[in-house]
């Protein structure tokens, strides 16, 4: 699994990339599209805007729907993809936008939401 | 000052992590905790004779043990394990051993909503934003976000505090002041920090009346203040 889930990982959106470079974080998102090699996906956020995930070794599943992603931002800006989790939908479809609007929060009131 | 809250409080495994123990009870700040809740996923699961233990994760920190005690008398009462991949959420009373923080869970509910994750987000801001904000003696109802997600009603006991005659805004701004551990005391500028919603000449008006009335005094400039009352 590694040491990023041993450490604090600010929950994140796309615009938040560049604050966090080389940082743990943790993504949540949709599956927008899957690159050939399985190495590689895109993921949108409640904004609709996208986030590069790299992966050291392929997928060896079909992904899809919203997925949590832990790991750590790269210098480019994508997050290299240490764990990923499938949020289950099968009872009720998960808000990306709800959720979008909770990172707001929790970004402006970190006394009341603390990483670490 | 106390303040107890009688209710179960959402918080994060970082905030659990850094509550104090005093005596029997554990404190975020100056706000008792006992009975909280938690939302993470099971990273681990460890099934014994008389209980399981769950390593629970919410990114806020490393994962939290989390403990489950199985009732061994009860005839086919083998608790199912959790597995490891399953977001849940946890009721339970903070424990600490030999310096390790730990939950004993009276409740793990694995979560079929996701949505409720994102909503207990929110309410761990509102809660501790509204127990932090018990501590004045405030002659209105505490701030909250409006959104409609979740019930604010029930987060804490305190709040019948005596009114010492200063508006809820100054009572705000003297706390700040008392609280404040920097021998030159708290700055303007740190008060515009802390009060997110307060303009600047609006401290200025609460830091003007507090001195007149003798609560507080400049220490290095005009922007610094200490409270006169020696906590």
């Amino acid at each position: 699994m590694g040491d990023v889930h041993e450490v604090p990982r600010h929950r994140i959106a796309t615009s938040h990339l560049a604050q966090f470079i080389g940082q743990p974080v943790c993504f949540v998102g949709r599956v927008e599209k899957i690159h050939p090699t399985g190495k590689l996906f895109v993921l949108s956020d409640g904004n609709g805007k996208h986030t590069t995930v790299e992966l050291s070794d392929p997928l060896d599943e079909e992904i899809s729907g919203v997925i949590e992603v832990v790991g750590r931002v790269t210098n480019q800006a994508t997050i290299m993809c240490m764990s990923y989790v499938q949020f289950r939908e099968d009872k009720s479809p998960f808000d990306l936008e709800l959720y979008d609007e909770a990172l707001k929060i929790i970004h402006e009131f970190p006394e009341y939401y603390p990483f670490g | 000052q106390r303040i107890r809250s009688q209710n179960i409080v959402p918080c994060t495994v970082s905030q659990l992590l850094a509550a104090e123990q005093v005596e029997e009870t554990f404190r975020i700040g100056a706000v008792e905790i006992s009975q909280v809740t938690i939302v993470g996923i099971i990273r681990h699961a460890e099934k014994a004779p008389t209980n399981i233990l769950y390593k629970v994760d919410d990114m806020t920190a490393a994962p939290m043990d989390v403990r489950q005690w199985v009732d061994t008398d009860e005839a086919g009462s083998e608790n199912v394990v959790v597995p490891p991949g399953t977001y849940v959420k946890v009721a339970g009373h903070l424990r600490s051993f030999q310096n390790k923080k730990s939950l004993v869970a009276f409740k793990i509910m694995p979560l079929e909503n996701m949505n409720e994750f994102t909503t207990h987000m929110v309410e761990i801001v509102n809660a501790h934003m509204i127990l932090r904000r018990n501590l004045m003696p405030a002659s209105k109802a505490p701030q909250s976000f409006g959104t409609g997600m979740g019930d604010v009603g029930g987060y804490g006991g305190g709040g019948s505090l005596p009114v010492n005659g200063l508006t809820a805004h100054q009572t705000q701004v003297l706390n700040l002041i008392k609280n404040c551990p920097v021998p030159e005391g708290m700055s303007l500028q740190e008060l515009k920090v802390q009060l997110h919603n307060a303009s600047m000449s609006t401290i200025k008006q609460a830091v003007e009346f507090l001195s007149s009335e003798g609560h507080i005094y400049s220490t290095v400039d005009d922007d610094h203040y200490k409270s006169t009352d020696a906590e």
